[in-house]
């Protein structure tokens, strides 16, 4: 496993706020599958009291590959969309290393894997690899060794 | 909790300093906002050879002097193509009768699918979209050929009676029980025949860019995202149908295409089209050109780092423009949280770190040894496929100095790559 850079919800959040509202990235996140549904909780809360945007949460299989526009369609609210890549969906990966500029210009967009289908992702996808804005361990502040909550 | 009430504090101003900077350096940002803020460097010459002009200013003296040509731009991920078709358009943009039709297809179309015809579709509905801006009531029989086209490409509903749609399979109306044969000929096409469903839309094309084609105006379509299908072979499949039926039309193609159309056997590219351009990756060595230095230079990097640290960037960014202000961008991230004013050394290689990291995933015990005997011995077997996906996902890069081309181990990768016992 490649150790990269480890954050938090809030650290992340804070990441996003220093680039601006308008600043299109696109996050590749990575966290142990237990944790997953809390470290979705706490990034949803933080882009709320940060940012002040609501959170889109997707999940891998509720986005058609075909359709990848009505997933990404960038809204006049500003918003943060977090897709959550639940199974290993290579046609949905595939999609999106080809169609990527609809990522890309869809504002501040999320992707939240197990390592194991963040490998897979990237080795399958080379132009998401190389648009990534980066990739990021996302641990509980606890875990990070931050004291606030 | 002192810390961070302190840093936010401290943070705000400093926030000021970096937001700019983050924003110059954004690796996907709208490239037209780039160009409207003139931060785009132009490079003087050819990469491939430094006696030719830039590759933006061939491509647009040939659309200019020979209309109808074809031409294909080819390199790899995030090394810039994008940038000079902007650059290409910009240049066109010179003469008042310069129509310059600019399209991503995934804008347009589903890229997953083969979906030949949509590139003379997009072009169509442009070409409309633009008469309208220009001129309030197109002609009654363009407006016709663009409802038609639409109806082609976009699909629309038809109401059938229940019965029709049901007995359709009974084979009642099949006429008199014929079916197609193809007996092949002696000769092999060089390129196969048009569909019948390209046939259509190629005219429906042709009555609306009639208006414009009439007027003698110089039609460029530059159309990008096909490099992104990568395999050589579905590209080609759209060059054979979208690209064959434009041939002969006066409307000038610039299409970006995979890299590894580059190395092909077939060598398809160098035969199909009229001008190809490659884009190697830059020098990365900041001794051997000042391109990747001046790029992060006219966006800022000065203000807050030195000389070294943009040297340093330059060097590990492999040459990748993609690459180089993801490594900008990431350092002063690293910076901004390490609350310091300038981006120190130790940030610049946190971020290399972090880009070889990225470089490292996926990579196999072959792929390891391949890339072992490329950094030792120089050898690199590019005809072989997995090789071609080590090229393709820019773990290995491809150069081109002083008439010779070869390959390199991502100085990134290389940086974190263990090394082999």
């Amino acid at each position: 496993m490649i150790d990269f850079s480890a954050t938090t919800a809030f650290r992340l959040v804070r990441r996003l706020a220093a680039a601006g509202q308008d600043t299109p990235s696109l996050y590749l996140l990575l966290c142990e599958t237990a944790v997953m549904d809390a470290v979705r909780a706490d990034i949803a809360a933080e882009v709320q009291v940060q940012l002040g945007f609501n959170l889109r949460l997707l999940a891998a299989s509720e986005v058609r590959p075909e359709r990848l526009e009505d997933a990404f369609r960038p809204d006049t609210v500003g918003h943060v969309i977090l897709v959550t890549l639940d199974h290993w969906l290579p046609k949905l990966i595939e999609s999106f290393d080809r169609n990527i500029v609809l990522l890309t210009r869809a504002g501040m967009v999320l992707l939240l894997a197990s390592h194991e289908i963040a490998e897979h992702a990237l080795a399958a996808g080379p132009n998401l690899r190389n648009r990534l804005t980066d990739i990021l361990v996302v641990k509980s502040d606890e875990a990070f060794g931050d004291e606030r909550a | 909790m002192e810390t961070d009430l302190k840093s936010s504090t401290a943070a705000f101003d400093r926030r000021q300093v970096y937001r700019p900077f983050l924003e110059r350096l954004n690796p996907i940002a709208p490239l037209r906002d780039l160009v409207d803020h003139d931060l785009i460097v132009p490079r003087d010459h050819d990469p491939c050879d430094a006696g030719q002009a830039p590759i933006h200013v061939a491509l647009a003296d040939a659309a200019e002097l020979s209309r109808g040509t074809q031409m294909a731009l080819v390199g790899g991920i995030g090394s810039g193509k994008t940038t000079e078709l902007l650059l290409t358009q910009r240049v066109l943009s010179r003469h008042s009768d310069a129509v310059n039709i600019f399209v991503d297809l995934a804008d347009y179309t589903d890229l997953n699918e083969l979906n030949t015809g949509a590139i003379l579709a997009t072009v169509g509905m442009e070409l409309y979209s633009r008469l309208k801006r220009e001129n309030k009531k197109p002609p009654d029989e363009v407006t016709s050929a663009h409802t038609k086209l639409r109806e082609l490409a976009l699909g629309k509903t038809k109401w059938v009676p229940v019965e029709e749609a049901y007995n359709h399979d009974q084979g009642d109306d099949e006429g008199p029980g014929f079916v197609p044969v193809d007996v092949p000929g002696l000769m092999r096409l060089r390129f196969p025949a048009l569909r019948h469903v390209v046939k259509e839309v190629k005219g429906l094309l042709l009555t609306i860019a009639s208006p414009l084609l009439e007027n003698d105006a110089q039609i460029t379509l530059l159309i990008d995202g096909l490099d992104r299908l990568i395999r050589a072979e579905r590209f080609r499949q759209y060059a054979e149908q979208d690209l064959q039926a434009l041939r002969g039309t006066k409307m000038t193609v610039i299409v970006v295409a995979p890299l590894l159309l580059w190395y092909d056997k077939s060598r398809f590219l160098q035969d199909y089209f009229d001008l190809v351009k490659h884009i190697p990756a830059a020098a990365a060595d900041p001794s051997d050109s000042a391109f990747l230095k001046q790029i992060l230079e006219r966006r800022g990097a000065l203000e807050l780092m030195d000389r070294a640290e943009v040297n340093s960037i330059a060097k590990y960014s492999g040459g990748v423009l993609r690459d180089l202000l993801t490594l900008a961008r990431s350092a002063a991230e690293y910076a901004y949280r390490d609350d310091q004013d300038r981006i120190g050394r130790k940030h610049v290689q946190a971020a290399i770190k972090q880009l070889g990291k990225r470089y490292l995933v996926g990579l196999g015990a072959t792929d390891r040894y391949r890339l072992q005997r490329l950094a030792d011995d120089k050898a690199f077997p590019i005809q072989d496929s997995s090789a071609q996906e080590l090229l393709v996902n820019r773990q290995v890069l491809e150069y081109f100095s002083r008439g010779q081309e070869f390959f390199a181990v991502h100085p990134a990768l290389a940086s974190v790559l263990p090394k082999s016992k």
